[in-house]
């Protein structure tokens, strides 16, 4: 533990803190659940980061992931009577498996066809799942999901559960960034030809990433349906992939914890318009949407690197500044002393 | 001297156009062997298919016996063959140190779980990439800049980053493609004195240059093309005799 304080430094610190006070502090026992949504968003978003920010490889279908591990864990849980562990277990594997047959299947493309097939596979398994009723409930859905039974299941408990899932998706994927093989990922992202001459299996790498991107994504969604306790197929279409997109552009897609902080910005961007269309009756209906689009629209345009690295660019200059003039300063103080001493 | 790298009839057809034709040429154990030719010659073409990077047409490329164009490009690493690019190929969002670090990946094993676990296996393998890669950067004088991000680096100093990142693993075959393009007369004579220290070392060199003074220095044996055909093979004293090179390629500098 102490390693890693060192590893990650104050920032680590800083999100542990505030992680763990936020339910104390907020006002309203409503906002558990909302620091819960954005944490089940954040396990999406920092595995989507690992894909698409380290390795390079865009996925428009990552709701569809979060979708087959909800629906895993919820039919095995409900209808098998299995415990929700096991659910849980099952909807990290699951997707894996699902990640792992579609990666083989597109292993050969890139850039706009790798988006479209990752599109098209998200709506094959939204439709999939409206689809085969006897099993999911079709449109209708499913209900008395069962809870977690983890420390009685209050919506305090499972928010500290969600979190600590979090922190754990979170460290595995910093340690992961700062290894060999986060460094490959990180190498086929910027040269495809250099990191095969370096030795590193391209599309074997590439497959990695997708399949750690669904598990997160299928534990995150098996998470959500024993909260939520109802499923229906509305969620988890190209409006939510394309969110999770967002979070992780907004953020900064080289950096994991771009990933949570733009996730944890639009949790809140999207809370403050639920409560502005309460002051300003025109503002309800998809307004989200239009926002989050033009968020994105935005930074492209003027901050493609997105908000973490910028951020941390403008300090490391500071930095170098200062160091800078305090150098400068240092000389001219000794030259005013060797001007003194002649 | 034992052959390390033989290559056969090598053949590279793109759409029709024939840029290499049946090339033959060996690289020996413990040499520079260099490959020189005027522009559009196909040096780069031959060296792309020893390395890997594009299967030949025709033809057969042997390394340390074993034949290698079925191979797959990125096994050839792991076998002991490295390169560096004519025009840079590095990784500009990393730190000189982690560019180098991905030159051990072969070296290395430990799986995506025990790397996000970060298992002992994958902490004691960290240490090795980490040290032998200061070692390298050392070895090429980049020390001081190992923390930097690559694309922060001058282009000379790139340069000497991809030599360290290919020869951080110990290639027995280190592949150079225009190593001393855009440096200077100092530099360049420092990484002459570079890659003969390399040779000497042990491992072998393929390099494809035009500066004449550092191959005419260097190059133990010397392989001319010309329009993707060999035209001469031998000592750089041969080969700067040799009337069908001067016609073809030293000629025109004379004049």
């Amino acid at each position: 533990m102490k390693q890693l304080l060192q590893k990650w430094g104050k920032g680590f610190g800083i999100y542990v803190a505030l992680m763990i006070v936020f339910p104390f502090v907020m006002p309203d026992e409503y906002y558990r659940s909302v620091g819960i949504i954005i944490g089940l968003h954040a396990i999406v978003t920092i595995g989507l980061c690992l894909v698409m920010g380290l390795a390079g490889q865009i996925s428009l279908g990552q709701a569809a992931f979060w979708g087959i591990g909800a629906y895993t864990s919820a039919v095995l849980t409900t209808k098998y009577g299995l415990s929700p562990f096991v659910g849980l277990i099952a909807s990290a594997i699951v997707p894996g498996l699902f990640a792992f047959i579609l990666g083989r299947a597109i292993a050969g493309l890139q850039g706009y066809y790798l988006a479209m097939a990752t599109l098209a596979f998200g709506y094959i398994v939204q439709i999939g799942i409206t689809e085969w009723e006897p099993v999911t409930g079709g449109a209708s859905g499913m209900i008395s999901i069962p809870q977690v039974p983890f420390f009685g299941g209050s919506e305090l408990s499972m928010y500290y559960l969600i979190w600590a899932v979090v922190t754990c998706v979170l460290l595995f994927s910093l340690n992961l960034l700062h290894s060999r093989v986060g460094r490959a990922f990180r190498a086929i992202h910027k040269s495809e030809i250099a990191a095969t001459s370096m030795g590193i299996d391209v599309s074997k790498f590439k497959l990695n990433a997708f399949v750690v991107s669904g598990m997160f994504a299928g534990i995150s969604g098996g998470l959500y349906a024993h909260y939520m306790g109802i499923l229906d197929p509305q969620p988890f279409g190209l409006h939510e992939s394309i969110k999770f997109l967002t979070m992780v552009v907004i953020g900064g897609m080289t950096s994991i914890w771009g990933a949570l902080i733009g996730t944890v910005l639009i949790g809140f961007i999207s809370e403050g318009l639920i409560l502005l269309s309460e002051v300003i009756p025109g503002l309800q209906g998809d307004v989200d949407t239009i926002v989050f689009g033009g968020i994105l629209v935005l930074i492209v345009m003027f901050m493609p690197e997105g908000l973490v690295p910028r951020i941390r660019s403008v300090y490391e200059k500071a930095q170098a500044k200062k160091a800078k003039e305090a150098a400068v300063k240092a000389q001219s103080g000794e030259r005013v002393e060797r001007k003194a001493a002649t | 001297m034992t052959t390390l790298l033989e290559v056969q009839e090598l053949s590279r057809d793109f759409g029709g156009v024939r840029a290499v034709n049946q090339v033959d040429f060996q690289v020996r154990e413990g040499e520079i062997l260099a490959l020189i030719g005027p522009n559009g010659a196909g040096k780069s073409t031959v060296l792309n298919m020893v390395s890997g990077v594009i299967p030949p047409s025709a033809g057969e490329i042997r390394f340390a016996s074993k034949p290698m164009t079925k191979v797959p490009g990125y096994e050839y690493a792991g076998l002991g063959i490295t390169r560096t690019f004519q025009n840079l190929q590095t990784f500009d969002d990393m730190t000189v140190l982690e560019n180098v670090m991905v030159g051990m990946h072969t070296k290395t094993s430990s799986s995506l779980f025990s790397c996000g676990m970060n298992l002992g296996k994958a902490k004691k393998e960290e240490k090795l990439m980490e040290q032998k890669a200061h070692a390298w950067l050392g070895q090429v004088g980049l020390a001081t800049e190992s923390q930097r991000l690559a694309g922060s680096l001058p282009y000379g100093k790139l340069r000497l980053m991809e030599i360290a990142r290919a020869m951080v693993a110990g290639p027995r075959l280190l592949l150079l493609d225009e190593p001393a393009a855009g440096l200077n007369h100092t530099e360049t004579a420092e990484m002459s004195r570079m890659f003969c220290e390399i040779r000497d070392s042990g491992t072998a060199i393929l390099l494809v240059e035009h500066d004449m003074d550092m191959i005419m220095t260097i190059a133990d044996r010397i392989v001319v093309l010309d329009q993707g055909t060999k035209i001469a093979e031998g000592t750089p004293r041969e080969i700067q005799e040799n009337p069908r090179v001067i016609a073809a390629y030293l000629g025109t500098e004379e004049e």
